[in-house]
């Protein structure tokens, strides 16, 4: 840590967290009504616990890329952030509204589009947050007069992720047209800017962890950055093929999401080369774990998963059963879960007391029991799925029926996600155990980025 | 390659996809009207769409493959299930299905008459959207269609409408066995029996045919001699019967009482 303010990302990460922790309780929950009978049927239905369970893991992942993004900006930019005040009333704002959002929706406070359940008002202070978060960003950057590639990308990604956000203020009559503006969030997030997010926290974390030369990471930032758009834009057309559109978006979204893959590939070979011209010489080795592992894990979640689904013939079948839920786990957790615990694990040493770099045992049983824990579950969806799939779309077997003959899927799906669960325990235990450093200790990490990275230039600056 | 040849590489990707489905988007709007019949977006309609959002169905079914893997995909519904079914079924589910048996229950969602008739007609308006035929082959919500397991027992039995639409409907999936057990009532899917769609017009040209040699004289009549006497008049098909013997149980006659035979006929009746 080379700037005071970026101490600030330590409660960002401390709320997202929180609620990892709470969005993995839901999750169990709502595993367990699989099972059922559900005691809870009249009080938390699975509707309850599903809305909270994504909601609370669309909000984490957020506030970890806010946090990621108040401790790369003052670094790129070489200045701290524009105002602490602000940084913090923002956190206070967000935490607000996720725990509001929750607590509405156990008392049926909704507006019952998936992924987008936020109520109305709460989506105007989510929108307020978002313009808070970015004035001070870029006053940041502003002041500080320089920015690099790495941080371009990532503001970028989030400006437009903001922006991507309005069309799911307004509402539509026709159920059709509402549909096919939701995967304007949600299809162009998370196949399309927060992979810009996710390529640059993966640019700003191998240049830092592999000492791998600016300038050809961020060329190569671009080209990747380039491909996810190539395929991500029009591939959001492998949504629309069943819900009531023109024929043509079925050949355009089977080509172009079948492309998607490339760019998650490319951002694997990235890593790897990177890692491979310096070794895995850098002190933080549990952070080159999650940083390599996420890089990996999106290409077997997002790309493999996600293109065993995408074609129209295969999607006929496939769409809207637990096939989408494990892919759906798989992805999200490769490519968002696990870059921000890549940048936790990176910045934790500089930002509490006392830890070491290289990190401890129990950072590396999460790691290894939340890889393991959270590939079991997608095998466990996608066996329950494959068995659905066959009985009740093919041989048309009654849908309870069908669900009844998954029982022993969903065991070991409770099984694995308990591995996967207390990995993510350990992760938040591990997380809160040192105490942070205070925003007045103005003592500079003697180890964290300062000795990570050895890029020109850039390392050596006093404050 | 260069710096800024990669920068000129990630202007041209975003741009131009970005413009290709900008276009579609607009070319996609002026045929929405057609393909989701927007002359029949009732207000009836939008406000069951709002019931819908309200009560958060979505986060257990899906509608049109989107939404929540706990309950059946209800695409269809309205053309599988009559309104009679539907409207009894959300004024209180679990009259029609036990959480003993599927481990899980759709919880009372609590709507008023209008609440009700308003998100039958939403399900109804999203029923015909041209969608590209999906799903391809109809989703049911229970009952096997697989003959010779144990699968697809039959259910409690059903029954608290007075309406005998509604119970015979009900009927129509626990009867022990279950009718739609093995049949369907969509047009053109024959299971282990026939389907039973357009059945009335069918008996019509039965009776009147010289083939047949049974009882009845009205379609209601036929209906009720086949479930009382499946033999009484064979479907033609090799897999239905064998030696004049009817593959359909014989059960029935004794096994229901003559109420809910009544039901089943006033059902099977409205089958268009
Ligand atoms: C907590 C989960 C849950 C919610 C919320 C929910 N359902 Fe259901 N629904 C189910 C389940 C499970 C079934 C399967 C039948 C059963 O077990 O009750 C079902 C079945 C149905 C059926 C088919 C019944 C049949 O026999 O054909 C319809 C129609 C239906 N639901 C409509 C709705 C509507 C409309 C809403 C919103 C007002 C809704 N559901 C909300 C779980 C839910
Ligand atoms: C084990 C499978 C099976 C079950 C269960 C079954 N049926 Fe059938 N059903 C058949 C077969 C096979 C035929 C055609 C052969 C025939 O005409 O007897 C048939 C014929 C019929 C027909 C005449 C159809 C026509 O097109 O003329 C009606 C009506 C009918 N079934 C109603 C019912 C009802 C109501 C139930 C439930 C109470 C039921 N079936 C249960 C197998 C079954
Ligand atoms: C990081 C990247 C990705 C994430 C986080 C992600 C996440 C998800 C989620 C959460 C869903 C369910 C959405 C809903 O129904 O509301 C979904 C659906 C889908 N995804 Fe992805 N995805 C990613 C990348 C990909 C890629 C690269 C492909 C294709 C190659 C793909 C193909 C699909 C398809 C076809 C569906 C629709 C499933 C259905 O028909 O039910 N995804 N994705
Ligand atoms: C303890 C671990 C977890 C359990 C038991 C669990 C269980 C579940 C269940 C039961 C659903 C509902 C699926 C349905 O609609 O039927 C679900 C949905 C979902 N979960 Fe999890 N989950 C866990 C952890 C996670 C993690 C770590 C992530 C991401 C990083 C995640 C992302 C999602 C997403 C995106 C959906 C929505 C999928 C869709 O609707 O297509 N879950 N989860
Ligand atoms: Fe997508």
């Amino acid at each position: 840590m080379r700037y005071r303010s970026q101490s600030v990302a330590y409660w960002y990460f401390a709320v997202a967290m929180c609620l990892f922790g709470l969005q993995l309780v839901f999750g169990l929950l709502s595993a367990s009504k699989y099972l059922g009978p559900d005691p809870l049927l009249d009080f938390l239905p699975f509707d309850k616990t599903k809305a909270i369970h994504t909601n609370l893991l669309i909000v984490w992942v957020l506030t970890g890329f806010m946090g990621a993004t108040y401790y790369v900006v003052p670094e790129e930019s070489r200045g701290e952030i524009y105002s602490i005040k602000l940084a913090y009333a923002q956190l206070v704002a967000w935490t607000l509204m996720g725990v509001t959002a929750i607590v509405g929706y156990m008392f049926g406070w909704t507006a019952g589009n998936k992924m987008l359940e936020q109520p109305f008002p709460l989506k105007i202070v989510i929108v307020v947050v978002m313009l808070m978060f970015l004035f001070n960003i870029l006053m940041t950057i502003k002041r500080a007069g320089r920015w690099t590639v790495t941080e371009g990308v990532l503001v970028a990604g989030l400006v437009l992720a903001a922006v991507l956000y309005l069309p799911a203020l307004i509402e539509y009559d026709n159920y059709t047209v509402s549909i096919f503006y939701r995967w304007w969030t949600i299809h162009l997030w998370v196949e399309g800017v927060w992979e810009m997010i996710q390529g640059g926290l993966l640019a700003y974390l191998l240049i830092r962890l592999s000492g791998a030369d600016r300038e050809v990471m961020e060329k190569w930032l671009y080209v990747i950055v380039g491909l996810v758009f190539l395929a991500g834009i029009l591939g959001t057309a492998h949504h629309y093929y069943w819900v009531g559109v023109p024929y043509y978006w079925l050949p355009i979204g089977g080509l172009f999401s079948a492309l998607e893959p490339l760019a998650l590939l490319g951002m694997a070979m990235y890593a790897y080369f990177a890692m491979r011209r310096s070794g895995l010489s850098h002190p933080n080795s549990l952070a080159v774990h999650w940083t390599i592992g996420s890089a990996v894990f999106t290409v077997f979640g997002a790309g493999l998963l996600g293109f065993a689904h995408t074609w129209p013939s295969v999607n006929k079948w496939t769409h809207g059963t637990l096939v989408t839920a494990m892919h759906g786990h798989g992805a999200f957790y490769g490519a968002y879960a696990m870059i921000v615990m890549a940048i936790i694990s990176y910045t934790l040493p500089s930002l509490t007391e006392n830890r070491k770099v290289e990190g401890n045992n129990i950072g590396y049983w999460a790691f290894w029991m939340q890889v393991m824990g959270m590939f079991g579950m997608t095998l466990s969806f996608g066996t329950a799925g494959i068995g659905q799939v066959y009985l009740e779309r093919i041989l048309g077997l009654g849908y309870l029926d069908t669900q009844l003959k998954l029982q022993v899927h969903f065991l070991m799906l409770i099984a694995t996600a308990s591995v996967f669960a207390i990995g993510a325990a350990f992760f938040i235990w591990d997380f809160f155990r040192n105490a942070p450093k205070s925003i007045s200790d103005s003592r500079i990490s003697e180890f964290g980025p300062v000795i990570d990275s050895n890029n020109g230039g850039l390392l050596y600056q006093k404050r | 390659m260069t710096k800024r040849q990669g920068r000129l590489f990630f202007i041209i990707c975003t741009f131009l996809t970005a413009a290709a489905f900008i276009g579609m988007t607009i070319h996609s709007h002026s045929r929405f009207a057609e393909l989701t019949n927007e002359d029949k977006l009732t207000p009836a309609v939008i406000s069951g769409k709002d019931i819908w959002h309200k009560n958060n169905c979505i986060n257990c079914h899906t509608l049109l493959g989107e939404g929540g893997y706990y309950a059946p995909d209800l695409t269809k519904i309205t053309q599988q299930r009559g309104t009679p079914y539907l409207t009894a079924f959300l004024k209180d589910p679990s009259q029609f299905y036990s959480e003993e048996k599927h481990r899980r229950l759709m919880p009372n969602p609590n709507l008023g008459d209008t609440e009700i008739s308003d998100v039958i007609a939403f399900l109804d308006w999203v029923s015909h959207i041209d969608n590209q035929g999906w799903p391809p082959r109809p989703i049911i919500v229970s009952g096997t269609t697989i003959p010779g397991t144990d699968v697809g027992q039959p259910a409690t039995q059903a029954s608290v409408s007075s309406d005998p639409v509604a119970q015979g409907e009900a009927l129509f999936r626990s009867s022990p066995p279950a009718c739609n057990a093995c049949h369907s009532v969509v047009p053109g899917t024959n299971l282990a029996g026939p389907t039973l769609a357009g059945l009335v017009t069918r008996a019509t040209a039965i009776i009147a045919s010289p083939e047949y040699k049974g009882e009845a004289k009205t379609p209601a009549e036929y209906i009720r001699e086949s479930i009382t006497h499946p033999s009484a008049y064979l479907v033609p098909g090799a897999m239905y019967s064998a030696n004049n013997q009817s593959f359909m149980p014989d059960n029935f006659i004794t096994d229901l009482e003559p109420g809910q035979i009544d039901s089943l006929v006033a059902y099977l009746e409205t089958l268009k």
